[in-house]
């Protein structure tokens, strides 16, 4: 190695005549500032209303926070807010695997199935126009369709129905971009083994796409936990827990209780709409930190999560055999 | 290199035993291959014999790999590749109308230039396609995977972490998994696409080695770059030129007596493909 004494010294920029210095010039840091502090500026302007938002939402709520919130059923003129708590994990659970299952597979036909045509453009167009449809639209279509038409009256089922139609194309479009995702290698490896397409699917694709796919449908949970519009044409609202029917049962949910409590004329119900506001938003967040976690756990054979953190480096091999001299190299060769 | 005779040297060796007979013949007659409008090879006959090592050589773009892909029926579903000619394991024909080209697959395994497992676990990697094909039984699984990890040198350095990922392995240590889990569901041909350009030397020692060591048990087909590797692993080589077979017949004769100038000048080292035209 030469010695640092060997280096020419070329601080300060004022080499041979000709050469270009090599500091930077006044006016390109200058432009550098601007831009990041543009940035900056950009990432505040996100920033701050959710802080905002947050901040006014617990304020609110702590202030006149009462436990049995959680525990005691709504009465209409105060109570809690436990009614709505069970109707909103209900519908969870059932927007979770109905706009989940038809989600992943309108997912797999678009990226696995189906050969690009004008077809599947087709398809595929329909499903983007469905995620932009308004979702009071929906409700509306829903109220009409179900609640009215096929007589429903206000109904769990209804409720699924529409916010399972609302979110389907998010799952949709998370599945076919994870599947996309997908090395090639894995689906050679596997036909190269004589699987069967679908077996290929089963086993080795679907299972690298789980971290993309898992996030789509948790976002999709996100947006169905906050929707209000599409549940009050179709779910309804009831004082009382969630029963056993799908249909014929109006059902309670957080939402409900934050859009309509807001400005009744008793203060218990008005505290009851801020309290229902900060449970969203918990549960939003809650939502979000899943998927983190979900991918994490969903990731214990990808590449990536081998090779990126290295918390665990491989142990070292006896000497001597074919493989010492490899390990030895590091693991980074792929 | 110095290698550990250990038990599970002796296993592998067993193995091996246990494989000599079932290797196939695979051959080509009057082969054409294309994509759309192009042909990319023409006029290739060929014959694989069983358990032999026959290397494929030629400049990038001859078409090797093309035709390797071919011999598997890997290509099917590669848009706008078409085919004429005969392609024959054991005198029949892979394209016939009875042929099923999953079955086809298994008897005519195949390992990629780049190391692909599988997001699972190592043991779940080797034994992959004996589950797909339900070749053993659940409580089978551990075994087979021991005797295949074994049978390509692999077991000692795996053996306390098969649950682990695969993808903590080195790159060559990846490929001998690749291979094991081409050799768990008992092929009858092997088809290597440039196994061991993307190893360093060691690994590339490794592979060939276990090779060397498969047959006669099993016929192999081995794309390659290296042409020190074609002289030093094949018992018969094949060059191909432009999408055409040049020359083929055993590797000592095409290296040191070459019939044709162009494997001369090829196998000889002059690098510029210039040469050939």
């Amino acid at each position: 190695m030469r010695a640092p004494a060997a280096v020419p010294a070329v601080a300060g920029g004022s080499g041979a005549p000709g050469r270009a210095p090599l500091v930077i010039g006044r006016r390109r840091r200058a432009a550098d500032r601007l831009w990041w502090s543009l940035c900056a500026v950009a990432l505040a302007l996100v920033v701050a209303p959710v802080v905002w938002v947050i901040t006014g939402v617990v304020q609110r709520a702590v202030s006149g926070w009462s436990w049995s919130v959680l525990t005691t059923i709504s009465t209409g003129v105060g109570g809690g807010l436990a009614n709505a708590i069970v109707g909103t994990f209900v519908l969870l659970v059932g927007v979770g695997l109905l706009a989940g299952l038809v989600g992943l597979g309108c997912g797999v036909y678009l990226a696995e199935i189906a050969r690009p045509s004008w077809r599947t453009t087709v398809l595929r167009s329909a499903s983007e126009v469905l995620s932009g449809v308004p979702s009071i639209v929906l409700g509306y279509v829903g109220y009409e369709a179900l609640v009215v038409g096929l007589h429903w009256g206000f109904s769990l089922l209804a409720g699924l129905i529409v916010l399972s139609v609302l979110v389907v194309p998010y799952v949709a479009k998370s599945t076919e971009i994870a599947l996309g995702q997908v090395p090639l290698g894995y689906r050679e490896g596997g036909e190269a083994l004589g699987m069967t397409r679908s077996h290929v699917l089963r086993t080795v694709v679907l299972r690298s796409a789980v971290p993309g796919i898992a996030t789509g449908v948790i976002i999709a949970l996100a947006i169905s936990v906050g929707e209000t519009a599409p549940l009050l044409y179709t779910a309804g609202w009831t004082n009382s827990y969630p029963t056993a029917h799908l249909l014929h049962a109006p059902i309670g949910y957080l939402t409900y209780a934050t859009y309509t409590f807001y400005d009744d004329p008793y203060p218990a119900v008005r505290a009851l709409s801020y309290d229902a506001a900060l449970l969203l938003v918990l549960l939003v967040v809650g939502l979000i930190a899943s998927s983190r976690l979900v991918v994490h756990l969903s990731q214990r054979y990808s590449p990536e999560r081998s090779l990126g953190a290295g918390r665990r480096s491989p142990r070292p091999l006896p000497a001597g055999t074919a493989e010492a001299g490899v390990a030895a190299e590091g693991t980074g060769s792929l | 290199m110095v290698r550990e005779a250990s038990w599970s040297d002796a296993r592998a060796a067993s193995t091996g035993a246990r494989r000599e007979g079932t290797a196939a013949t695979m051959s080509a007659r009057d082969v054409r291959l294309g994509f759309g409008s192009v042909t990319v090879m023409e006029d290739i006959t060929v014959d694989l014999p069983p358990g032999s090592i026959t290397a494929l050589v030629g400049p990038s773009g001859s078409g090797k790999t093309t035709f390797l892909r071919s011999l598997n029926r890997m290509n099917d579903k590669v848009r706008s590749f078409w085919r004429e000619g005969e392609i024959l394991l054991d005198g029949r024909e892979i394209h016939g109308r009875d042929v099923d080209p999953l079955v086809l697959r298994r008897r005519v395994g195949m390992v990629f230039q780049r190391p692909n497992p599988f997001p699972m676990s190592i043991q779940d990697n080797v034994v992959a396609g004996v589950r797909a094909h339900r070749m053993a039984r659940r409580s089978a699984m551990r075994d087979i995977a021991e005797t295949r990890l074994a049978e390509v040198g692999l077991w000692s350095a795996v053996a306390d972490r098969l649950d682990d990922s695969p993808f903590r392995l080195s790159g060559g240590q990846q490929q001998l998994l690749c291979l094991a889990r081409a050799l768990a569901v008992e092929p009858e041909v092997l088809l290597l696409d440039e196994p061991t350009s993307s190893l360093d030397p060691r690994s590339t020692e490794a592979v060939e080695e276990l090779v060397r060591r498969l047959t006669p048990g099993i016929t192999v087909v081995v794309v390659t770059h290296n042409l020190a590797q074609a002289r030093r692993l094949s018992d018969n080589t094949v060059l191909f030129y432009q999408g055409r077979l040049v020359e083929s017949g055993p590797t000592s004769q095409l290296f040191d007596r070459p019939s044709r100038p162009e494997t001369a000048r090829y196998l000889g080292g002059d690098a510029d493909p210039a040469v050939l035209a």
